[in-house]
């Protein structure tokens, strides 16, 4: 039993690592990034090749962040820059982004698996029970990543600006509120943030051309129920996550594989503003 | 005089034009897209290997032999474009196929149309059959027993935990491990499987260790769902004697330590000390050089299938359908596997190894079983 509340928690955990970065691009920018996936991907690939380069996999993580940020930041005055007056034009265009971006990574690597070192292997006996030591570290990292989220947006000027601009963006342009480089810090950071995560979770899977696939999916779920609030996305990973848990331990791990996307779309039904007031 | 010799002339003349002109067909369907374009590049390989050296040695009564490889996507769909392909407009004279059995399953109708032998060289779930086919691969009866008498004779073992991927390879494996383990007076203390493409196996790993067996048999899909099983089994800690259906010495040697201990049955494996496989690795390296790949379970198969698709011409005379499919079941091919009859009910009776993966990632041959029955497959075509 104990060891059910502590897959619900690590569960909950990887769940928020992995929508952040898609959360922050939707709240600022009101764009879905359909490339989430590739970059979670590309995060994936960035741990692999930390690993293959004999650089301590506790380095991974920072490195995928930094190339996601890089990348995000190109990715979004190339690509996404010019398209902000034809918002669902903006969407298919990262669509295409992420196809291109797996194919590129097939293409590379290969169609085959490829494995990133894990920096914590084993487990560690936690109030009596034995549990993998590199679950609990994710958990621990997404706190903290909360933490640092909420900051940012509560605490420092960038997030002030982020908050005006979410809340209704002309009136914050007229402010005197430069949104475009709001816009673009924003996405290179979810940009970052999502390597970030793949990197993070890619010790407990395989790296391969669409590991972000369906990750992707219940990243979205997630999000359109929590709204833009790292609170809420925290309780919707924790009840969503929790939900998936139970549904697989107690009745099939294969009901537990539809869980989120059936539980999502039932709130959504109840509450066509999911836990953003909640 | 004149007569006669033109008439030989034009004999020749006709003879030659045949010989080049009609070269026996041997359709490949195999996964170039999809989940077994992995694989793929060794199948294309030791098919050209087997028909190079069929043809050097003068091909098969008389004729060469001519591939005609086709994408069969790996899934049902593809299948069907290509056996349709293969079969009424390339026309081939036989088929030799290594690929999922949802592939099987669609190609079959179209070779019983079309009436041409199929060999079927790809392990899977057993009990498929067909006028029209033959199998050279293991089944469920030939993997299951080596590992699980291990299991129990070794290990001790008596409660089994079996964990697969939701599918019929997936589903038909464990299904005749839960029997065998059964018979053998074990019990299966738990069996739970996960959607094929799932990866997340955090929930069946808390049922596994709570419910404490003395071993875990699973049975996956190849590829991220198998070795992200293997993963989070290390991470978690469980260190139980565990058998892999799904594993291949490919894999073994990319996860490394995570593999370690890990058994598995195989009825081809590449460090096999016998002349005939490593005459068959070298001319793998001469053929192919730095392109070559390591043959596996998966390609091996398909190397003696071509084999035994030849004998068989050979033996009939001809490439005529029904005469070829008598002959198959009496042909015996010599191949890296050692010999090969498929006699026992469109079956064949494999030599079996029970191997386990080394700190390094190499595979050791723990054991070998000689000749295992394949069992009660397709009953209706007992001799």
């Amino acid at each position: 039993m104990g060891s059910v509340i502590f897959d619900i928690l690590t569960t909950a955990g990887i769940l928020f690592v992995v929508a952040s970065g898609l959360m922050i691009i939707l709240g600022v920018m009101k764009l879905l990034n359909f490339a989430h996936g590739a970059f979670l991907t590309a995060g994936g690939y960035a741990a692999y090749l930390t690993g293959a380069a004999g650089i301590s996999p506790w380095f991974s993580v920072p490195l995928a962040g930094i190339v996601g940020i890089v990348f995000g930041l190109l990715v979004e005055r190339t690509i996404i820059r010019p398209l902000y007056n034809r918002p669902l034009d903006a969407i298919l265009a990262t669509w295409g982004l992420g196809i291109v971006i797996s194919q590129i990574f097939a293409l590379t690597f290969g169609r085959g698996v490829q494995f990133a070192p894990s920096p914590l292997s084993g487990t560690i006996e936690v109030l009596g029970i034995e549990y993998s030591a590199y679950r609990l570290a994710v958990s621990a990292i997404a706190v903290l990543l909360a933490i640092a989220l909420i900051a940012l947006l509560s605490l420092t000027r960038f997030g002030l600006n982020a908050r005006a601009v979410i809340v209704n963006e002309n009136l914050a342009r007229g402010l005197g509120i430069d949104s475009t480089r709001v816009r673009a810090i924003t996405f290179g950071l979810g940009a970052g943030l999502a390597c970030a995560a793949g990197a993070l979770i890619t010790p407990l899977l395989s790296v391969d051309p669409n590991m972000g696939l369906p990750w992707l999916v219940n990243s979205f779920m997630l999000v359109l129920i929590s709204g833009v609030s790292f609170p809420s996305l925290l309780l919707a990973s924790l009840v969503l996550g929790g939900t998936q848990v139970l549904i697989s331990t107690f009745i099939s791990p294969i009901l537990g594989g539809m869980t989120i996307v059936v539980l999502a779309a039932m709130i959504l039904r109840l509450n066509p503003k999911g836990f953003s007031r909640a | 005089m004149r007569l006669k010799s033109l008439v030989f002339g034009l004999g020749i003349c006709l003879n030659i034009s045949a010989y080049a002109a009609d070269p026996i067909k041997i359709g490949i369907p195999v996964g170039l897209s999809g989940a077994n374009s992995v694989v793929a590049p060794s199948m294309v390989q030791a098919a050209e290997l087997a028909v190079a050296e069929i043809n050097a040695k003068g091909g098969v009564i008389g004729r060469p032999l001519q591939l005609e490889i086709a994408d069969d996507g790996s899934g049902a769909q593809g299948a069907q474009r290509a056996y349709d392909s293969l079969v009424f407009q390339k026309e081939v004279d036989g088929i030799v196929a290594m690929e999922t059995t949802a592939a099987r399953n669609a190609g079959l109708p179209i070779v019983n149309r079309g009436r041409v032998p199929l060999i079927y060289t790809s392990f899977y779930e057993g009990r498929s059959c067909s006028p029209w086919m033959y199998i050279n691969a293991w089944v469920p009866e030939q993997q299951v027993e080596p590992i699980v008498d291990q299991f129990m004779s070794e290990y001790d073992a008596k409660k089994f935990f079996l964990i697969g991927s939701d599918y019929a390879f997936g589903r038909g494996m464990l299904k005749f491990t839960r029997e065998y383990v059964e018979s053998k007076g074990g019990t299966v203390v738990g069996e739970s499987y996960l959607p094929i493409e799932g990866s997340d196996w955090t929930a069946i790993i808390s049922q596994l260790r709570s419910a404490n067996p003395d071993a875990l048999i699973t049975s996956t899909s190849g590829g991220a769902p198998n070795v992200t099983l293997t993963r989070q089994l290390r991470s978690a800690g469980v260190d139980i004697p565990y058998g892999n259906y799904a594993i291949d010495e490919g894999t073994a040697k990319s996860m490394g330590g995570d593999a370690e201990g890990v058994y598995l049955a195989a009825s081809y494996i590449s460090s096999l000390d016998t002349p005939a496989n490593r005459e068959f690795l070298q001319a793998i390296k001469d053929k192919f050089g730095d392109d070559a790949e390591t043959p596996h379970e998966l390609s091996v198969p398909l190397y003696d299938g071509i084999y035994a698709y030849a004998a068989a011409v050979e033996k009939a005379g001809s490439t005529e359908p029904s005469a070829v499919i008598d002959a198959l079941s009496e042909v015996t091919v010599e191949g890296p596997r050692g010999a090969i009859k498929m006699d026992k009910q469109r079956h064949a009776a494999l030599t079996m190894y029970l191997g386990k993966v080394a700190s390094d990632g190499s595979v050791e041959v723990v054991k070998s079983f000689k000749n295992v029955d394949p069992g009660e497959q397709c009953p209706q075509f007992a001799d």
